[in-house]
Formats: structure tokens, sequence, C-alpha cells
């Protein structure tokens, strides 16, 4: 459904040129939903805009629903961006319109008849949930509401796709949950395909079917979420993934960490698909007769696969605890020792 | 006060609200457009256009640097050829308008710079075209700023037409010229201010109403 091949965006700026995008290449199959992850000024911002030619890329290839967009004329593309979705961080609501005129603001660009709109309208407030207050301005909306008008608007011209530039960035972790449903909810009642741009691997974990990650402009890894959240192969990917599991030393181990021995080891496993299902714990308790104190953990699932890690206190001799350690490298779970307490 | 200089000040107050509003309206004919293409053409912009964007710049430049008093006199040439006649108020509309557009010209195209960047583009990516942009976001966006600016210039423009009447406009400035400083008679010239401060007045309060009824900001 889109597709960017060697897609890559030169700013010139006066201090140089600046390589937003370098060789982009990826495909969103048709109803699925995409999702681009990366730092802020990785790119991914300037990638989505490559998509609807927001911003008209330097080089290589934008093809949606077949539609090489590169190669339109501006009414024809103009024609085309009303199958393209779009909903921004900053909702983008007009202010002088009210809900309603808000939704129906896109027909009226395509010379939709009145009659057919307000009915379209009705139906989408209704879709969202927002019906009571149609004629209110976005002024007296909370963030969460004036997203779901966005939707309302974006979804009138039913498109076949819909873009997502960090529409939940704006908004507290409930009302984003809200949101990312309601996303979900119309990819699978519409089929429509959206690619969707964000910092936070919460977002991926909640709603992507697949993901790729972007650093200094070009894609170092992609693929389904299950897969990667799974199987990181890059340290960055895997300090994504680090942030959406939220692990911290707590506060009074870090104050009594010591870099060497002597002392029992506090260690990071990282657990992936082939280990999360394992009893690995209390197999190396038996074995080798060492004792694992949980400091914290968190294990989750994304895509269907299992990840997570877990902060364990050692305690046992010296060899036993190192022998401890390895088993768990043997057996696919990436540990580190963080220093002994 | 006689009751035939009653009437000369009523019809002077007629003939200034005349000037005013009626160069007023010129001059947003004139002004709007050039200030909605001085926005479009900017740097970054979806008409983006250096050269129209300076040339445009220049001339709005070059006329707003004209003092009114001299743009009259240089104008009267112009004004003659236009209607038929360089004294009185239909004479005075002219260069009044002339000086009005650059004004509301850069008065516009600063109200739209503070729409935000976010709304044009979300209606470009909703596939509408510049002139829908400028339609149906731009204005309507700005309007509040639009409205706020034009009474800034109405006023502006009670003062240029007081200024026109020193040399022929009509209209109180002429009253007031010709009976404060020829004559001094401190009665008319006094009730001449009156009438000139009570009309700024309710230019700005109706300004204030009118932008504070179309502004659904907050």
């Amino acid at each position: 459904m889109i597709e960017l091949k060697n897609v890559s965006k030169t700013f010139h700026k006066h201090s140089g040129a600046v390589h937003a995008l370098s060789d982009v290449s990826l495909q969103v199959a048709a109803g699925e939903i995409f999702g681009v992850i990366g730092a802020s000024g990785a790119g991914k911002s300037t990638l989505i805009r490559c998509i609807n030619l927001l911003e008209k890329p330097t080089g290589g290839e934008v093809i949606v629903d077949g539609s090489p967009l590169l190669t339109l004329t501006p009414r024809r593309l103009a024609r085309e961006r009303r199958h393209i979705g779009m909903i921004f961080q900053h909702f983008n609501l007009l202010s002088s319109r009210t809900v309603h005129e808000n939704v129906a603001f896109p027909l009226e660009l395509s010379g939709t008849a009145r009659d057919t709109i307000d009915a379209r309208v009705n139906e989408l407030l209704a879709l969202v949930g927002l019906t009571d207050k149609r004629s209110e301005y976005p002024a007296s909306l909370s963030g969460g509401q004036k997203q779901r008008v966005a939707i309302a608007r974006t979804l009138a011209s039913n498109p076949k796709v819909l873009l997502c530039d960090e529409a939940t960035s704006a908004l507290d972790p409930e009302t984003t949950r809200s949101i990312l449903e309601l996303l979900k909810d119309i990819n699978r009642r519409f089929g429509i395909t959206i690619l969707l741009i964000t910092h936070e691997m919460n977002v991926i974990k909640a709603i992507c079917d697949r993901v790729a990650i972007m650093s200094e402009g070009r894609i170092i890894e992609q693929g389904a979420v299950g897969a990667i959240f799974s199987h990181p192969r890059t340290e960055l990917t895997r300090r994504f993934i680090a942030s959406s599991l939220n692990f911290a030393i707590p506060p009074e181990y870090a104050a009594r960490l010591k870099p060497q021995a002597p002392g029992h080891p506090l260690i990071r496993l990282e657990f992936t698909a082939e280990s999360a299902g394992l009893p690995l714990l209390s197999t190396v308790s038996r074995q080798l007769n060492v004792d694992h104190h949980i400091v914290s953990a968190q294990l989750d699932q994304a895509g269907g696969a299992n990840f997570g890690f877990m902060l364990v206190e050692i305690t046992g001799t010296a060899e036993n605890t190192q022998k401890a350690v390895d088993y768990y490298i043997a057996h696919q779970v990436k540990a580190e020792i963080l220093g002994y307490v | 006060m006689s009751e035939p200089m009653l009437r000369m000040l009523l019809n002077g107050l007629w003939e200034t609200i005349v000037m005013t509003f009626v160069s007023g309206f010129m001059g947003f004919v004139i002004g709007l457009p050039a200030g909605v293409a001085l926005f479009l053409t900017r740097d970054g912009q979806i008409l983006e256009n250096r050269p129209l964007n300076r040339l445009i710049s220049a001339i709005v430049n070059v006329f707003r640097s004209i003092p009114f008093i001299i743009l009259i006199v240089w104008m009267i040439p112009f004004t003659r050829m236009v209607v038929g006649t360089s004294i009185g108020v239909l004479a005075a509309l002219v260069p009044l308008s002339v000086g009005a557009a650059p004004f509301v010209g850069r008065m516009v195209e600063n109200s739209l710079i503070e729409v935000p960047h976010g709304l044009i583009e979300a209606a470009r990516a909703m596939g509408a075209t510049p002139l829908q942009i400028v339609r149906k976001v731009l204005l309507p966006e700005a309007l509040p700023s639009i409205v706020n600016g034009a009474s800034i210039t109405l006023i502006a423009l009670v003062g240029y037409s007081a200024m026109g009447g020193a040399v022929g406009a009509g209209g109180l400035g002429q009253i007031g010229y010709q009976y404060g400083y020829v004559g001094y008679d401190i009665v008319v010239m006094n009730t001449v201010l009156i009438l000139l401060v009570g009309l700024v007045f309710l230019i700005q309060l109706t300004g204030q109403y009118i932008a504070r009824k179309v502004d659904h900001r907050k």
C-alpha cells in the first residue's frame, strides 16, 4: 500500500547540507499497522512527511496505493492526498470552526453536497464518541477529544492510508491508550493501513504489526514487532525496548553497589522469545545451589512474543554464582553483572 | 453655537466618516490581496517566490515611506485623472486609499504569519488547493487579528483625512484647520476635537467587540 524506494532528503542550511533521510526503503502492506521509532532528530518526521509529499524527497520513489506520487501534477497530487489521511501531534484543528465544521472541512474541499456532508459528519462524530460536542469549538476540548476530532476529520474522505505523526506524544498515558485503541479499531473495521511514527516503544508494542527503527536518517532494523522485541540486533533497538520496560536499579541498591567482588552479584537478565518460557531460575537454583533474590522484573508480550528483564541478586559461592551466569548465557539469556552488593 | 455652524460640523463629521470608511474599504480591496500575496510568496510558504515577494515588498515600502501630506500633493495629477478634481471628499479618497493599502498589506501579512503553520500543513495533507487554503484556513483563522488591524487602519485614516482637510479635502479636519488655526475659534476647534475623539473611540470599541466575537481560540 505504501512503498518507499531509496528515498533520500537533504536540507540545505547555512551550516551546510543536512541529510535528513539517506536511502530509506520500506514497504507497508495493505491493512497493517506499521510503526517507525526513533529518537528526535532521527528523521522519522521527515520520513512520514515524504509519504504525502508535504516534504519533497530529493531522491527515490514514493508509491502510495499504486500511484507514483512524485510524478503527479499538483492537481492530481491534491486529489491523491484526499486518500491519505494524516493526524498530528498538535492536532491542527481549525480554531475558527466548530467540531462539526472541522470534520466537514475535507468534504468541503472536495465539493461534497451539504446534506451528504452533514450525514457523514454525524456518523463520524458518533464513531469517535463526540456527538454531544458537535457545536463546541476546539479550544474547549481536552487533548484526547481534539485528537478524536482530528481522527474523525481525517476519516471523512475515506482514506486508504492513515499517517500518524507523533499522534499521542502530547497526550497523557490514559488518553494515549484510548486513542491507540481507537486507531486499532479503525484499522480493523475499515481496513485502513496505518503508518505511525513515535519515540515511544509502548506505542509500537500496543498496536503495531511491524516496526522500523530509525537512526541518523537511516532505517537500521525492521521486522515483525514480536521478532524485533525478542531478538533486537542493534544496541539502539535494545535501548528502545529497555525504555518501554521502565528498567532502573532501585536507588538503595545503586548506593550499595560496588564494581568489584567481594559480595553477591547483582545481575540483569534479558529474556528473549526462546528463554522467556523456560523455568531457568528454579533450574539454576537447584543445580548450582544458589539463591535468587528478585529485585525487580518486567516480562511482557508484543506481537505474540515474550520478552523482558529481571534484576536479580544471586547468593551462593563465588564459583557457583559465576556458573549461574554462564548457564543463563548458554540458554539465550543476556546476563550482565551490574556490580556486587 | 449657531445653527449653520452646527450643520457645518455635522456635515464635516459625515464627510470624515465617508473618507475614513470608503478609503478603508478601498485600502482593503487593494491591501488584502497584496498582504496575502506577501505571505504566500515568503520563503517556506506554499507559493514561495523570492523575486515576486521582493517586488511587492519594495512597492509596499516605497508607499509606506512617503509622508501622507506629501502623498496627497504628489498624487494630484493621478487624482485628477481618476476623479476629475483635486479638491473635496472624492479627491481625498484617492490618496487616502493608496495610503491605506500598503499599511493594510503589511498588517494582513503579519496576521497571517500568526496562523500556526501546522494548520496549513494539515490542509495541504487533506488535498486543499492554495486558493482553498487562503479562503478556508488562512483568512478565517487570522480574522480576529485582521479585525484588530482594521480598527488600527481606520483610526489612522481618521487622522490622515484630517490632514487632507488642510489641503482642501473637506471633513472635520478642514473645519478644525480653518476655524482653529486660521480663525482661532476655540469652541469650533474643541468641538471638532471631541467629535474626532468620539469617532476614534467608537471605531476602537466596535473593533474590539467584533474581534472578540470572531475569536474562538480560547
